[in-house]
């Protein structure tokens, strides 16, 4: 337990001293839901269901599981790819440390990071846009974002464990997640997209942890029991081919 | 003073890429508290067996003992007793030297404290220091630290001066010699001959996957025991114009080389010639081989190299 301390301690650190990092990861989805907010803030939605609610009800979970995304998927992807390709990995494995200690130092680094970003939007939505949890709903929330940030780490160690060089992590990681954002009603709302469009992105993770998110803030819609299920799929297919293609040791040389 | 068993024994280590040999029926020991430099050519197999000794690598066949217990199956407690310096790893950028070493201290069971490592490796006024902004030298020594701080018996150092300039160098054969000093085994892989002159006890030259030479570096000189002669031919003589020698004499140039075993008589032989004749031998010189001479000499032709 003290290994695991001072691992996620110095993973915590190193990533707190990485600009590049801090700023995708932390300050970007705070500066889309600001920007989104200040746009679209003051208008409202009908919702398939009929009823009518705030914009603001809308954006600030769907900015919240962006948040959580970059902690958990890219950094996270990005961080192992470095560490695997930079020989920190293997130069570990060499010492007494359990190979668990390492992969649950990053995720649970990952998991802080995330939980920080919820933090931060819960009390941005509720004192900077008014929009509240319902206060009967909140163990939802909690669960619905540790399930969705740990589906995500499995998803992101898939990603890192499929990803062939530290150049290529980044611009991969920013492949897959930013069109998953625009059609699974982060940036634009998923009743404006084409049928088939709004179809697909029901079957991808992002979505479904977005409804999850949502519905701790618009209580009418009915428990998203599919979306939960959804999104521990993924993580599941995640896992499998992440401890399949995993590797400790650099891929050059 | 070599321990009862040795810290490293290896019969017959043959590991094989495609159908090629890389490590072929090798036999090396390494005794408990000796510095061993492990050198050979690119390409020789050193790295390959070296990682074959740290468990990173399995082999095809042949007997591997390292601190009493086969790498391939050995577990955490083994590994305790190991510091690693890889060949490519760097320390992370973001941590400082004392953050590094606090985080790998965390991995043993008994480590040593982070400060005497920081002594060690002479890394007190870099303590506070990001391993990003040090030197090439100085993350180097932190690579050495961190491969201390677990207190080990025995420290592997793949190649780890390569890249560095004259001072920094020094500076790191220092750290090396504190560690026998400390009486750490040390199995040092270089390709750098003064490096093993300066800290090895005992040198093991690497050739197509076997052990080509071992032993001290004064006997792996004494392995050349040939004294090479060399003077300028003197102007319009050819070879054929010198006395009997005890062997036979080659050009490269305009200078004159004789390899012999009998240098006082040879000398004796060409220094009577060239008086008679008036004659004043140029450039008149009587070398013993370097151990670079020796080296060159049994780890085989530069064009061998395959990687």
């Amino acid at each position: 337990m003290n290994m695991l301390r001072e691992q996620v301690r110095a993973d915590l650190l190193a990533f707190s001293r990485r600009p590049e990092t801090l700023f995708f990861t932390v300050f970007l989805p705070v500066i889309f839901l600001v920007l989104f907010e200040a746009i679209f803030g003051d208008e409202s939605v009908t919702l398939a269901s009929g009823d009518v609610v705030a914009q603001s009800a809308l954006q600030v979970p769907a900015f919240m599981v962006m948040g959580v995304i970059s902690a958990s998927f890219v950094a996270l992807a990005i961080t192992v790819v470095n560490r695997r390709e930079t020989g920190t990995f293997k130069r570990v494995r060499g010492t007494p440390a359990p190979a668990w200690v390492l992969i649950a130092g990053q995720v649970v680094t990952s998991l802080v990071i995330a939980i920080l970003m919820v933090l931060v939007m819960l009390v941005l939505g509720s004192f900077a846009y008014g929009v509240r949890v319902d206060l009967d709903h909140l163990p939802w929330l909690v669960a619905g974002v540790l399930i969705g940030a740990i589906a995500f780490s499995c998803l992101g160690m898939m990603l890192a464990a499929l990803t062939p060089s530290s150049e290529a992590a980044p611009p991969l990681a920013n492949v897959v997640v930013l069109p998953l954002y625009f059609i699974s009603g982060v940036f634009v709302p998923i009743e404006s997209l084409p049928n088939w469009l709004g179809t697909l992105a029901g079957w991808l993770p992002v979505a479904p942890f977005v409804k999850v998110a949502t519905w701790a803030y618009v209580p009418a819609t009915t428990t998203p029991w599919r979306s939960l299920g959804l999104l521990i799929a993924w993580g599941l297919l995640g896992l499998i081919i992440a401890s399949w293609r995993f590797r400790w040791t650099p891929r050059r040389g | 003073m070599p321990g009862v068993t040795p810290a490293i024994s290896v019969k017959g280590l043959v590991k094989r890429y495609g159908d090629r040999n890389v490590v072929d029926h090798l036999d090396l020991e390494v005794h408990q508290g000796e510095v061993l430099a492990f050198l050979g050519r690119n390409g020789a197999g050193k790295t390959t067996t070296t990682e074959i000794l740290e468990g990173y690598r399995e082999r095809d066949g042949g007997e591997v003992l390292v601190l009493g217990q086969d790498p391939a199956t050995a577990g955490a407690d083994w590994r305790a007793k190991l510091g690693i310096v890889l060949q490519e790893s760097r320390p992370l950028g973001a941590l400082t030297v004392r953050e590094t070493l606090r985080l790998y201290a965390a991995y043993f069971p008994d480590p040593r404290g982070v400060d005497e490592v920081i002594a060690l490796v002479g890394l007190e006024e870099q303590a506070s220091q990001r391993a990003g902004r040090l030197s090439g030298g100085q993350q180097r020594r932190l690579d050495v630290g961190v491969a201390l701080i677990g207190n080990p018996e025995l420290v592997f150092l793949d190649e780890p001066t390569t890249g560095f300039d004259p001072d920094a160098r020094r500076q790191f054969w220092d750290v090396i010699s504190g560690l026998r000093d400390l009486g750490t085994t040390v199995f040092l892989t270089t390709h750098y001959m003064d490096e093993a002159q300066v800290l090895a006890d005992r040198v093991a030259v690497m050739r197509d996957g076997k052990v080509a030479a071992l032993g001290t570096p004064a006997e792996l000189q004494a392995l050349r025991g040939d004294v090479e002669i060399r003077f300028v031919l003197p102007h319009g003589l050819g070879l054929d114009a010198l006395p009997a020698l005890s062997a036979s004499p080659r050009l490269a140039g305009t200078e004159v080389r004789i390899e012999t075993t009998a240098p006082t008589a040879d000398l004796a032989v060409l220094c009577g010639w060239a008086d008679g004749r008036g004659l004043e031998l140029e450039g008149l010189t009587v070398e013993r081989p370097t151990l670079e001479d020796v080296f060159l000499a049994i780890a085989g032709d530069q064009a061998e190299a395959t990687t």
